[in-house]
């Protein structure tokens, strides 16, 4: 279904298929979150907070910059 | 879908259905006297009723089919979700309450006061539970 997508991007989907397992259900348990925000997040749907952000990022073992970034072009 | 969202189409199903028994018993009643029907107490016991068995029935089914998933607490963004649904719920049932009341101060119909206050719960539950639908559906996307 469509929907703004948040100005916060994020490599989530590339770094846990190509250096991890995790399926995203797998990941969501990890960090405490559902399987279904995971989802939003990957899908740039839901900007995360800072601690879920760093959660992910500790969970993927990936510096926060890594996983996440901010495109200015998508801020309104 | 996940759980919540499930439990919110529940309980919006279920809101609607015993918001159209209660009014249809309502309006008609009211068309019968030519006046606002008085509150009873078996209306609103089976309007009550219609609600529980619904939402016991669905909330079962629904963790039924979320086994892994309906014990678990909210995360953040289900509970920002809840949040704003929450607040657009309560700010549809504040107006609706100034209505009521206006229209009270109107007509001095005890009544109809009685209907309209508890169709304004009504319809701020319904709120609650559909925005968190829409909202729900807005954030989705395809899973992996």
């Amino acid at each position: 279904m469509g929907g703004k997508k948040t100005s916060i991007t994020n490599h989530i989907k590339r770094i846990r298929l190509a250096r991890t397992e995790f399926t995203q259900a797998g990941l969501a348990e990890r960090v405490g979150a559902t399987r279904q925000t995971i989802i939003a997040i990957e899908a740039q749907k839901y900007a995360p907070s800072l601690e879920l952000a760093f959660r992910i990022a500790h969970v993927l073992g990936e510096p926060v910059e890594e996983v996440f970034q901010f495109d200015s072009s998508l801020w309104d | 879908m996940a759980f919540r969202e499930k439990t919110a189409w529940i309980m919006s199903v279920a809101l609607l259905l015993g918001g159209v028994f209660y009014f249809g018993v309502v309006i008609s009643g009211s068309q019968e006297l030519g006046a606002s029907m008085p509150p009873l107490i078996p209306v609103v016991a089976v309007y009550g009723g219609i609600l529980a068995i619904i939402a016991i029935i669905g909330h079962v089914a629904a963790a039924l089919t979320s086994l892994k998933t309906a014990n678990d607490p909210m995360d953040e963004r289900e509970r920002a979700i809840t949040a704003r649904a929450r607040s657009l719920a309560d700010s549809v049932m504040g107006i609706g309450i100034l209505i009521s009341c206006g229209l009270y101060l109107l007509s001095y119909d005890g009544n109809q006061l009685f209907h309209l206050v508890f169709g304004t719960l009504m319809v701020s539950q319904f709120l609650h539970y559909a925005a968190q639908i829409v909202l729900f559906r807005a954030q989705s996307a395809v899973a992996d």
